[in-house]
């Protein structure tokens, strides 16, 4: 390749070809009854019998060759008030790219000289911080000749899995004119990707994912899957799914999942099960990963852009087999004087557990406690079926003054001779009588 | 044919303090355009002592003249309404502004209905130059719009018999609409909702009447349409999508056999991304139109042909099977060369498949061929959006000529797009 190469007879031109949008446009149309009369005339039998008609003919007369603009002024359907006409128009910026979507490009290289240009190998790729991608190739085949004033089109497409600053390199090879000299034309044109989401997870024995929308449009929905990792099995959870009609009636008024832009949210919820039930605690080995989100969403015109997130990681707390929790406390507890506290226990797996015994902890030792038990320091619960629950009393006194807690109960399952211990965690403020 | 009973009789005797009615104007006009027929009926009046519509309209009726001249007949409801009509049919609408100020400064206005009727055009040639203040100052001059003053029982001298608003309904709708076209878009939604419940209301008050009122019924039926669509359009522009598939939905409840109003459904979702959701829209679409024939009143059998074929080329356009979707654009076409959505649709997905250079053909043919239609905001502004791609072609003397004519066009085109909306 000459070092000095002189002014070039082809150069490049780039658009970004994303989907088109369906255009909105407010007509300024009228119906002829709106616009040639008072509102009410109709209520004239007269004019009701005469008006239609003579309205009618004015609108529906178009020729072959109309020329008047009248269809710009009368509006036939009422309907085409929305402005959805169904005309599509281009997109008109460059607008935005986000990590998921596909860059799509036309490119037309163009000779803009008074000669032939030959033998043209042409070259696109995306280059990244990481890596290099190549697009579109033709040094096997390189385009024969662009006549002068003529061009050659292709369009190149790249799934977009990196942030950051990106550029389209393109490049052509070829012969100038009638001479031997092979010319070099690089172009970049750069664009810089963004993160389209962000995604927060929550979890208990249920996984809360907010999935929040960091671009320019509202972002519809179309699938978001959680995949859970090996162990889990995991089911989403939707309020008030009708399982009705079929299917087309439903696809057609279902209601989007629609996220605002510029930080709009939306949640999803999921009930995480370990498939392996039976080994009780499962505590994987390190981290307690849970699986990951698989999420598609999609714009204008289905415009699709697709993401997974991270592994997401559980906290190392088990799920609870079964759970205990206040249902109800007096409002106002005075310094020994005894109270009654509600309490409600909850057995959630699938099977029956119990029957149960109910004690304080500690109670081997002779340690002063704030609160205690008045009276049997031992309760026992029936079983409990499969995600049933039960609620029973407490009989407490407390002996000091102030913020207090209800002391850890232990909670022992005779039958399969396990011990659940420190279930509560419940503050209550104890005041002078 | 529309000719009010007491129409020529009453200007007749105006001298002895008959009222006129709404169309007193007209009688003047076809008087004078058929002196005969006057004498001839002044004979029956004489004789019959009292407004005989039935013979009036026999008397009419022996007149093949009157009945056909389509600007006579439009003429009975105001003189000057058929030279209006054309003038905005035409789009010519500083004419329009020129006649209005002329009939008020001469005074020629004299009943109450005349001056709303100048005045809504006044409005409507204002807005459409896109002189929006000057619109609303228009409006503004009038008291409010539900004033009694714009009632025709408060002139039972002029208008006998007669009750109900004189109000154009097109100038409550722009009165609505154009704080929008002044950025305050948030006032517009207010109008326009209340418009919508004032339609409502007239709608349940006309339907209950003991006297049959199907007609102003169904108009103010068509009416809430109309409004909802606006409503709709609103929101559109701002992307609340969840409102506008609500109000979508309410208006398919009332009328679910609506293709039209289906198809733009299946707009609103593809345009969001509901691709799933778009194609059950246009699926029911089509077995309302091949199976149950629905829609007719609507458009022509033409018309619902090219609907459902615009919409099975979108759904190609979106699976990107472009080359299916520019063979059904072509059916469209050749059905009905005045098919802009089709020949707009095309062009563009002639360029996905990188023809560019037919992409534009279509577009500059149409402009041609059909300029009255074509001349479109969205397709010029397609157009332009091609070119820009296609470089250098201004460049290369051999195609300077071509260039001249192009670049005239899309003077014209803009000149005329900002001249008439």
């Amino acid at each position: 390749m000459s070092a000095a190469q002189g002014p070039h007879s082809l150069a490049f031109r780039v658009m970004r070809l994303c989907r088109p949008s369906l255009h909105v446009e407010s007509p300024l149309s009228f119906d002829p009854a709106d616009l040639f009369v008072g509102e009410d005339i109709f209520d004239d039998p007269v004019a009701a019998s005469e008006l239609p008609r003579l309205f009618q003919s004015q609108s529906l007369k178009s020729a072959d060759s109309d020329l008047t603009y009248r269809s710009r002024l009368l509006l036939h359907d009422p309907f085409d008030a929305t402005g959805l006409s169904g005309l599509l128009v281009l997109p008109q910026s460059f607008g935005a790219i986000y990590l998921g979507e596909t860059f799509c490009s036309y490119v037309s290289i163009n000779n803009s000289s008074n000669f032939e240009v030959r033998d043209v190998v042409i070259k696109a790729e995306i280059q990244t911080e990481r890596q290099k991608v190549l697009l579109l190739d033709t040094s096997k085949s390189p385009v024969e000749s662009i006549r002068a004033g003529g061009r050659y089109d292709f369009i190149v497409e790249h799934d977009i899995k990196e942030l950051g600053a990106h550029t389209l390199v393109c490049s052509a090879l070829y012969n100038d004119g009638g001479s031997s000299d092979r010319k070099y034309l690089p172009q970049y044109f750069k664009f810089i990707v963004a993160n389209p989401l962000s995604v927060r997870t929550k979890d208990t024995s249920f996984l809360e994912a907010c999935i929040e929308n960091h671009t320019k449009s509202d972002l519809f929905m179309d699938q978001v899957e959680f995949q859970p990792a090996q162990h889990w099995s995991s089911t989403v959870l939707k309020a008030g799914v009708h399982h009705s009609q079929n299917n087309s009636i439903r696809n057609m008024f279902r209601p989007p999942i629609l996220v605002r832009s510029g930080g709009g949210i939306h949640n999803f919820l999921y009930q995480l099960k370990l498939s392996t039930l039976g080994t009780g605690q499962a505590k994987v080995e390190g981290s307690n990963i849970l699986g990951k989100l698989q999420i598609t969403w999609r714009t204008n015109l289905g415009e699709p852009g697709r993401l997974q997130t991270q592994q997401i990681l559980g906290s190392p707390i088990p799920w609870k087999e079964i759970d205990l929790q206040v249902v109800k406390m007096p409002s106002v507890i005075s310094v020994q004087i005894p109270f009654v506290v509600q309490l409600s226990l909850t057995n959630q797996t699938d099977r029956t557990l119990g029957p149960f015994e109910v004690e304080l902890s500690g109670t081997g030792t002779n340690e002063e406690k704030a609160v205690m038990i008045n009276g049997l320091h031992k309760m026992v619960l029936p079983p409990l079926e499969a995600s049933s629950s039960i609620d029973f009393h407490l009989n407490l006194i407390a002996d000091k003054l102030g913020v207090q807690k209800i002391p850890g109960l232990t909670i022992f399952d005779s039958r399969e001779k396990k011990t659940y211990e420190s279930l509560l965690d419940f503050e209550f403020f104890v005041d002078s009588d | 044919m529309f000719l009010s009973s007491n129409n020529f009789i009453l200007l007749v005797f105006r001298e002895k303090e008959t009222s006129p009615d709404l169309s007193a104007e007209t009688g003047a006009r076809v008087i004078l355009g058929n002196p005969c027929q006057l004498e001839g009926n002044l004979a029956s009046m004489e004789s019959s002592g009292s407004h005989q519509p039935e013979t009036t309209a026999t008397n009419l009726n022996a007149d093949p003249l009157a009945i056909t001249q389509h600007y006579t007949i439009l003429n009975d409801l105001h003189p000057e309404l058929s030279s209006l009509q054309e003038l905005a049919l035409r789009g010519s609408w500083r004419s329009i502004l020129d006649k209005v100020s002329r009939a008020r400064s001469l005074s020629l206005l004299r009943y109450p209905h005349d001056h709303l009727l100048y005045l809504s055009f006044n409005v409507l040639a204002l807005t459409k130059l896109r002189r929006f203040s000057d619109a609303l100052e228009d409006i503004d001059s009038l008291e409010n719009l539900d004033s009694p003053s714009y009632c025709y029982e408060s002139y039972p001298h002029l208008y006998p018999n007669r009750s109900g608003s004189m109000v154009p309904f097109s100038l409550r709708w722009l009165h609505a609409q154009l704080p929008s076209k002044l950025g305050k878009r948030q006032e517009t939604l207010d109008r326009l909702y209340l418009l919508l419940v004032r339609v409502k209301s007239q709608f349940m008050i006309k339907s209950k009447s003991s006297n049959s009122l199907d007609v102003s019924v169904s108009v103010w039926k068509r009416r809430e349409e109309f409004v909802i669509g606006t409503i709709i359009s609103h929101h559109l522009s701002q992307k609340e999508f969840g409102v506008c598939l609500a109000l979508i939905r309410d208006m398919i409840s009332g009328d679910a056999n609506n293709p039209t109003l289906l198809s733009k459904l299946g707009y609103a979702q593809m345009q969001f991304g509901d691709l799933e959701g778009a194609k059950a829209s246009f699926d029911k679409v089509r077995e309302l139109v091949h199976v149950n024939g629905s829609g007719a009143e609507l458009l022509s059998e033409v018309g619902m042909k090219n609907l459902v074929s615009r919409n099975k080329a979108l759904i190609y356009m979106v699976g990107k099977d472009y080359v299916s979707a520019v063979r059904e654009y072509e059916e469209c076409i050749e059905r009905d060369g005045l098919d802009v959505v089709a020949i707009n649709n095309k062009a563009i997905c002639l360029m996905y498949l990188r023809d560019l250079s037919d992409s534009i053909k279509v577009l500059e043919n149409a402009l041609e061929r059909v300029p009255t239609v074509a001349v479109n905001e969205t397709l010029v502004v397609n157009l332009i959006g091609l070119l820009v791609l296609l470089p250098m072609i201004l460049m290369p003397p051999a195609l300077e000529f071509k260039d001249a004519s192009l670049l005239e066009w899309y003077l014209v085109a803009t000149v005329y797009l900002v001249d008439c909306c």
